[in-house]
């Protein structure tokens, strides 16, 4: 489904140049499930933007389902996001304004289709959320909001779903239902590429991409036994965070060990 | 389909900020307020004053009191006495019909409990034939009336009704200020002569008028009966040069009197309305210039305050092209809506003026609507497009983080 060769990407930054992505070879087929983790500043989300055709690579070249993206317009890639992907971002971004149904509809509108509202109702439902299809953002709660978010990326029916950060504001538990959602698409045969710095989710994906500084660090399948041990080593890195607030001394930054970076954000133990 | 969505889009966004748009496009509306009225009133003045001035006659001449100082007609004091017009005709046997020597003022009029305040129109008999006005019940003042100065008085069609109703006028008793008059005669129903509605006018003689009621001197204005229209100029150079000899007035001295024609009426009004069309249309312009910067100001709000909105519609597929569609449509939404709302003021301003002054009724044509309408798109669409433009310019992954 993508094909991707030495992609890079550069920014200037006033003098110096930095560079997000360094190179980077990346093949995903269709129906894959996969993650890519990394601190901040590693280029997952750079590497997001350009497989999701909302960037362009300074260098390198890039395939989407046989298609050279680099040869193509500004129109064509709208129409390849509008068709083909579907985004969900961390803040959800809805359009605070109009209901959930209306921004379900946005994509349709840049389709030409902007009166299948049945086509909009069937996504929301698909998510769970017909009921609430009269109600604006601000009426929901963020799990609420994702699954509208969501079934604005489902609406036109993608092949490939791009997801940042998507539990990112929300608990653990509205969380574990998010991703028991891309578990569902994934099962129907949507491929998901999840980017996260949180491990316990970047584990539920069935391969897992780690980078650092602009590269791919590691590219492992994910098994069982794999997730087990991220489980552990997640709680275990909970456990000090808790064991160390407990004795009501600052949480130490390092306490964690750098792999399980991830488990930071949530100094519970599930 | 997809310009109606995007412009369904604009309306909505609208309405969230109804205040906000509406200051925007106050310039607009005032613009457009101001072509709107500018047309109507020009339009009912033209078509009604005009019609007015034709009914003064094309071979009359008006004299007036006062002097002229270029083409303005400044009133200062009275000169016109009775005498000049019976001198002008004497004088002028070949060029002149007839003079209609008049003075007017303001009087009430009364037949018992019933009063109406109505304008009293001292004339002599020249008054009647010179206007086509026919009587329809009695008779008109005649010269014996004039020169004895006799009470008695001929009613507007609609004083004879307002104070009689359907019985009869002609020989019953009406005070005018206080003194008692005899109707003699009831005129046809005419609406307006010149400047006057007639109908709701009450004429006596111009000795009684002069005299015993008001007490003038001077004459309000003279008509002048050309034998022709052909001879026009020539009646005008007449009646000037009697009058000048008779005020006594030195060669080069300015006249104290003003001589007017129907085409001279015309002049004057076509200038004055030219000045007047001018000030409204410089007030539109002006108006609809701040107006489109109002509505480019607020549209560029309107991009930072969605920039977040414009990421995630590049994300799910919008071209530059439909963002920047997206806010031309709403600049012109707003300008359109304005323009709509300048129309209804523009509309009413000029129909209460003409209820107003009664001067005229103002018309507005349908084209004027259209016309301002289109103006109102062109300012939407010349303001919008900055904005636009930078709407689709913006990164859409920058955007999409834009706090």
């Amino acid at each position: 489904m993508i094909e991707a060769a030495q992609l890079r990407k550069e920014y200037r930054m006033g003098q110096s140049v930095v560079h997000a992505l360094d190179g980077v070879d990346l093949r995903i087929e269709s129906g894959e499930f996969l993650s890519i983790t990394g601190p901040s500043g590693s280029g997952k989300s750079t590497l997001m933007h350009i497989l999701g055709c909302l960037d362009r690579p300074t260098a390198g070249s890039l395939r989407f389902e046989g298609q050279v993206i680099s040869a193509l317009g500004d129109k064509q890639l709208a129409r390849i996001r509008n068709r083909h992907i579907g985004f969900v971002f961390q803040t959800f971004n809805l359009i605070q304004r109009t209901t959930a149904l209306e921004n379900v509809c946005v994509p349709l509108v840049y389709t030409r289709r902007s009166f299948a509202r049945a086509t909009a109702r069937a996504a929301l439902e698909r998510v769970g959320l017909a009921h609430r299809a009269k109600h604006k953002p601000s009426e929901m709660s963020g799990g609420e909001c994702q699954r509208v978010a969501i079934a604005r990326a489902l609406v036109n029916r993608p092949t490939l779903i791009l997801a940042d950060e998507p539990t990112g504001n929300l608990d653990t538990r509205t969380g574990e239902q998010i991703m028991q959602i891309f578990r569902d698409l994934h099962a129907e045969g949507i491929t998901i590429l999840l980017v996260t710095h949180e491990l316990n989710v970047a584990v539920q994906a069935h391969r897992m991409i780690q980078m650092r500084d602009g590269r791919i660090l590691e590219d492992t399948a994910v098994d069982e036994a794999h997730r087990a041990e991220i489980r552990t080593l997640t709680y275990d890195a909970h456990q000090r965070v808790f064991e160390a607030r407990g004795a009501s001394k600052p949480a130490p930054a390092k306490a964690a060990p750098e792999s399980a970076i991830g488990g930071r954000k949530e100094p519970r133990p599930a | 389909m997809f310009h109606l969505r995007i412009a369904m889009t604009a309306l909505h966004s609208l309405r969230q900020n109804l205040a906000r748009s509406m200051l925007a496009t106050l310039g607009v509306i005032i613009g457009v307020g101001a072509v709107v009225c500018a047309i109507s009133i020009l339009e009912g003045a033209q078509s009604e004053i005009l019609d007015e001035f034709e009914s003064l006659g094309a071979d009359q001449v008006i004299v007036f009191n006062g002097s002229e100082r270029g083409q303005h007609r400044t009133a200062v004091s009275s000169s016109l006495l009775p005498e000049d017009a019976d001198l002008i005709k004497k004088e002028n046997p070949e060029l002149i019909v007839a003079t209609s020597p008049q003075f007017s003022q303001f009087a009430q009029v009364k037949n018992y409990e019933k009063n109406v305040a109505t304008g009293v129109l001292g004339s002599t008999e020249a008054y009647a034939p010179m206007n086509n006005y026919l009587v329809t019940e009695g008779r008109f003042i005649t010269r014996e009336d004039v020169r004895g100065g006799a009470m008695v008085c001929v009613l507007g069609y609609k004083v004879a009704e307002d104070l009689f109703g359907a019985l009869p006028a002609v020989d019953k008793h009406v005070k005018i200020d206080g003194k008692s008059f005899i109707v003699v005669g009831v005129m046809e129903e005419k609406g307006t002569l010149g400047f006057t509605e007639v109908d709701s006018q009450v004429i006596i003689p111009l000795s009684t008028a002069m005299g015993r009621m008001f007490g003038s001197r001077h004459l309000s204005m003279m008509v002048v009966q050309c034998t022709d229209t052909q001879h026009l100029p020539a009646c005008v150079e007449a009646v000037k040069k009697t009058l000048r000899a008779s005020h006594r007035i030195k060669a080069g001295d300015d006249a104290d009197f003003v001589v007017f024609t129907q085409e001279r009426f015309k002049d004057t009004f076509a200038q004055a309305s030219r000045i007047f069309a001018v000030v409204l249309y410089s007030i539109a312009c002006i108006s609809l210039v701040v107006g489109g910067i109002g509505i480019m100001n607020i549209m560029l709000v309107s991009v930072t305050e969605r920039t977040r909105e414009i990421g995630v519609r590049i994300a799910v597929g919008a071209r530059r092209m439909d963002i920047a569609k997206q806010f031309l449509i709403e600049a012109s939404v707003i300008s359109l809506l304005g323009g709509a709302v300048g129309v209804v003021v523009g509309w009413a301003i000029a129909s209460f003026l003409g209820e107003f002054l009664q001067v005229f009724q103002s018309y507005t044509p349908p084209m004027s609507i259209v016309l301002a309408l289109l103006l109102a798109g062109v300012v939407g669409i010349a303001s919008g497009l900055y904005p636009a433009v930078r709407a689709a310019r913006l990164d859409p992954i920058r955007s999409l983080r834009y706090e």
